[in-house]
C-alpha cells in the first residue's frame, strides 16, 4: 500500500513518535509494517480508500497508556483515530477520515468491570464486543438483556457512540448510555455525569449529574477518547411475543408507518421495528449471478420472480412485544385489529417464555449472518450505507423510498432498503453492495451516494451517521445560519484540542490548522 | 440491516445455534478437542497447545466459522458443504492460515494484529491443522469396542 505520514510531519519525526509510543505500549503493540497498515484500511470501500489510509496504529491496554499516547501525540502533533474494535462496516471500517493519521485501536481494553442486576447497567471498556458481554451475561446467568446490531461483531461501547441501534425496547443504543471516563485530547481524564464525584454511588444510576451533561459530546465526535462507558442493559422479561408478516407490495410500507407510529409512541410497541425489503433476505441466500447477469439494477420482474420463489413480500416486517404475558396478548390484539383495517392477511405469532431457548425470544443474540449478503455481487464484496433520518409518516417514508429507489435504478445499483421506526422518527438505512474489484460499479455506487445526499438535504433530512468519504459533505448539510453548529464544533474542538491531534475530520469536524483539508 | 425473522433463513437459525455451541464450550469448559487429547494422550505441549487453539479458534473465529455461520456459509457456496467447516478441514496449511487471517480473502476481511495477535494466530493455526489423532472422529473410532 502507499505509504502515508501525517501532514506537516517528516519521516524522522513520525519515528520518533512511534519509538515513544513503543516506550508506552510495548513494541509489539506498535504496528506499522504494510501488512499491519493494510489491515487498518476500509475493508470496504467502494473504491476509496486510498483517501483513507492509516499510517500506524498502537493497541494500548488502559486508559492511563491511553493518556500518555495522548501526551506522545501532542509532543509531536501526530493525529490519532480512536476505534474500539474496528468494525464500524460501511462507514469506514477502522480507517481514519484523513490519510496519515494512526490508528489508536482500544480493541485490547476489553474488560467488563460492573455488571449489576438489580439496576440493569454494565460498565465496561470500549474493546468490549456484543459477543463477549452476551457470553459473559450468560455465563454469569444475569437476567439482563443487550441491544443488539444486525451485525454484531463489532465493540458496545463503540456501536452506541457511533449512534447504532438494534430492535429491543433498548434499540436507541446512544440512550443507553449513562456515565464516561474520558481522557481529553490534552490526556486529561475526566468523568461525566455524577461520576466527576470520586465516590459517586450514582454514576451508571443518574445521567445528568450537576449542571452541563456531556456524554453526548462525546458520541459522534472527535472532543475525547472514552475509556470506560456505562449502558443501560434490559431486565429479561417474562415473556416476548413476535408479529411478522410479508407486505406485498412497496408502497404497503407507508400505511405500514402510519399503522404502527401512533402505536410507538403511546408504548403499545416499545421496540424499534425495521421494514426492510426482501431482496435483502434473498441475498443472505444466494448470489445475483444466480438470478440476473445484467450490470444496471435487478429488473422489477426478475425481482418479483424471486420474492415468489422465496414466499416473500415485498418488505417484510417483524414486531415484538416485551413484558408480561397478559399485556403482550391485550397489545398484539391491538396491533392485529390496526393491520387488519389495510390487510387481510394475519401475523405469523412467535411466542417465548422465560426459560425458553433464547434464540427464539428476541432478546439481542448476537449475530453475523447479514454479512452474507455482502457476497450479492460476488468477489471481494463490500457495501457502504446511506442512512438519512425522515418523520415517521408515509407522506415522508414513499416520497423518500420513491427518490431513492428511482435514483438506484437510473444509477444502476440494486436497491437494498429498510426503514426503522423508533417514537417520531425513522431511520432509512440504504445499502449498496459491491464487488471492490468492479471499477464501473464502485465508480457507479459513489456517484449514487453523492446525488443521495444532495437530494437528502434539499427535502430536510440528514444522516443518522455517514461514511468517512461524506463525512465533510454532510457536516455542510447542517446550514442553519451559515453553518453555526459547525462554527460551534471547532471552537469547542480548537479549544479542547488546540495541536488537532484527534480524529481531525470526523463527522466534518476539521482543527484549526487542518481546516483547509476539508473537502 | 436486521435479518428478515418472519422467514427464518436456515443460515440464520444455524448461525444462533452455532453461537449457543460457541457459547457452550466456554461455559462447560471442555471441547473436542480436550476429550480427544485425554483419550489418546499426545505429547503434553502439543495437546495443551492444540486446545488453547481450539479455544481461540472458537473466540476469535467463530463469530463467521462455526456451524451455521456467514464465513461457513461462503465457503460452503464456493467450495462444497465438505469444506465449509474450517474446524473439519485438513487441508489447510499453518502458512495459508496465518496469510489469510491478515490479508483477508473475497468478502472476508483482514484481522489486526490487536484483534488477533501473532501468538494467538500460531494457536490457531495449529489447532485448525491437527493430526487425525487429535480429532473428535478419529478418537471417537478408536474408543468403539
Amino acid at each position: 500500500m502507499a505509504s502515508a505520514l501525517p501532514p506537516n510531519v517528516s519521516e524522522k519525526t513520525f519515528q520518533k513518535a512511534l519509538d515513544a509510543f513503543s516506550g508506552v505500549v510495548g513494541k509489539q503493540w506498535v504496528l506499522a509494517t504494510d501488512e499491519d497498515r493494510t489491515t487498518y484500511m476500509d475493508i470496504y470501500a467502494a473504491g476509496d480508500a486510498d483517501q483513507h489510509l492509516p499510517s500506524a496504529a498502537v493497541g494500548p491496554q488502559s486508559a492511563e497508556e491511553v493518556q500518555a499516547v495522548v501526551r506522545i501525540a501532542n509532543e509531536y502533533k501526530i493525529p490519532l483515530w480512536p476505534i474500539s474494535r474496528g468494525k464500524n462496516l460501511g462507514y469506514g471500517a477502522a480507517a481514519p477520515c484523513m490519510s496519515g493519521t494512526v490508528v489508536l485501536d482500544l480493541g485490547r481494553m476489553k474488560r467488563i468491570l460492573d455488571v449489576n442486576e438489580r439496576f440493569g447497567y454494565c460498565l465496561i471498556e470500549p474493546g468490549v464486543g456484543f459477543y463477549d458481554l452476551f457470553n459473559y451475561l450468560q455465563e454469569h446467568k444475569i437476567p439482563l438483556w443487550m441491544s443488539v446490531p444486525a451485525n454484531a461483531w463489532g465493540s458496545v461501547a463503540g456501536n452506541a457512540l457511533e449512534r447504532g441501534y438494534g430492535y429491543t425496547p433498548y434499540g436507541e443504543n446512544t440512550r443507553n448510555i449513562c456515565g464516561m471516563e474520558v481522557v481529553l485530547p490534552t490526556g486529561e481524564f475526566v468523568r461525566t455525569g455524577t461520576g466527576a464525584m470520586a465516590n459517586s454511588q450514582c454514576w451508571q444510576l443518574f445521567k445528568y449529574g450537576y449542571g452541563p451533561s456531556w456524554d453526548q459530546m462525546f458520541v459522534q465526535s472527535n472532543f475525547g477518547i472514552v475509556t470506560k462507558l456505562g449502558m443501560w442493559l434490559m431486565p429479561e422479561p417474562e415473556a416476548t411475543l413476535g408479529l411478522n408478516m410479508q407486505l406485498p407490495e412497496p408502497d404497503d410500507v407507508g400505511w405500514a408507518i402510519d399503522v404502527l407510529q401512533p402505536l410507538r409512541l403511546n408504548g403499545v410497541l416499545e421496540q424499534n421495528p425495521s421494514i426492510g425489503n426482501s431482496i435483502r433476505s434473498v441475498a443472505s441466500r444466494s448470489q445475483r449471478s444466480e438470478w440476473y447477469q445484467g450490470d444496471g439494477a435487478m429488473p422489477d420482474d426478475v425481482l418479483r420472480g424471486l420474492l415468489k420463489k422465496f414466499n416473500l413480500g415485498w418488505w417484510g416486517v417483524n414486531l415484538r412485544l416485551y413484558g408480561y404475558d397478559e399485556v403482550n396478548e391485550a397489545h398484539a390484539k391491538i396491533i392485529q385489529a390496526a393491520f387488519a383495517k389495510h390487510t387481510k392477511q394475519e401475523f405469523e405469532v412467535v411466542k417465548w417464555h422465560r426459560g425458553d431457548p433464547i434464540e427464539n425470544s428476541g432478546a439481542g443474540v448476537p449475530s453475523t449472518s447479514v454479512l452474507q449478503a455482502v457476497n450479492w455481487r460476488g468477489g471481494r464484496g463490500g457495501h457502504v450505507g446511506f442512512s438519512p433520518v425522515l418523520p415517521a409518516s408515509s407522506e415522508h417514508v414513499l416520497k423518500q423510498f420513491h427518490s431513492t429507489r428511482k435514483r438506484y435504478e437510473e444509477i444502476g445499483v440494486d436497491y437494498f432498503g429498510s426503514f426503522t421506526l423508533f417514537d417520531r422518527y425513522v431511520t432509512n438505512v440504504n445499502m449498496m453492495i459491491y464487488d471492490r474489484d468492479n471499477a464501473a460499479l464502485t465508480a457507479r455506487v459513489r456517484a449514487l451516494f453523492k446525488a443521495l445526499v444532495t437530494d437528502a438535504a434539499k427535502e430536510g433530512y440528514s444522516e443518522y451517521r455517514t461514511h468517512l468519504s461524506y463525512m465533510d459533505e454532510v457536516a455542510l448539510s447542517f446550514d442553519f445560519n451559515n453553518h453555526a453548529l459547525l462554527r460551534l464544533n471547532e471552537a469547542v474542538k480548537d479549544a479542547l484540542d488546540p495541536n488537532g491531534i484527534l480524529a481531525p475530520g470526523k463527522q466534518g469536524i476539521w482543527p484549526r490548522a487542518l481546516r483547509k483539508a476539508r473537502a | 440491516m436486521k435479518a428478515t425473522m418472519s422467514t427464518p433463513l436456515p443460515g440464520c437459525m444455524a448461525n444462533l445455534l452455532a453461537i449457543v455451541v460457541a457459547f457452550a464450550f466456554f461455559a462447560a469448559g471442555v471441547g473436542v478437542v480436550r476429550g480427544a487429547a485425554a483419550q489418546e494422550k499426545p505429547a503434553t505441549d502439543s495437546a495443551q497447545k492444540i486446545e488453547e487453539g481450539g479455544k481461540l479458534f472458537r473466540a476469535r473465529c467463530g463469530y463467521c466459522h462455526l456451524a451455521g455461520g456467514t464465513g461457513t456459509y461462503m465457503l460452503g457456496r464456493r467450495l462444497g458443504q465438505d469444506r465449509a467447516l474450517l474446524d473439519s478441514r485438513t487441508d489447510l496449511t499453518a502458512e495459508y492460515i496465518k496469510k489469510i487471517v491478515r490479508v483477508g480473502i473475497n468478502s472476508m476481511p483482514p484481522h489486526t494484529r490487536i484483534e488477533v495477535p501473532d501468538s494467538e494466530l500460531d494457536l490457531i493455526a495449529i489447532y485448525l491443522t491437527r493430526p487425525a489423532s487429535a480429532r473428535p472422529s478419529a478418537a471417537a473410532n478408536r474408543s468403539q469396542p
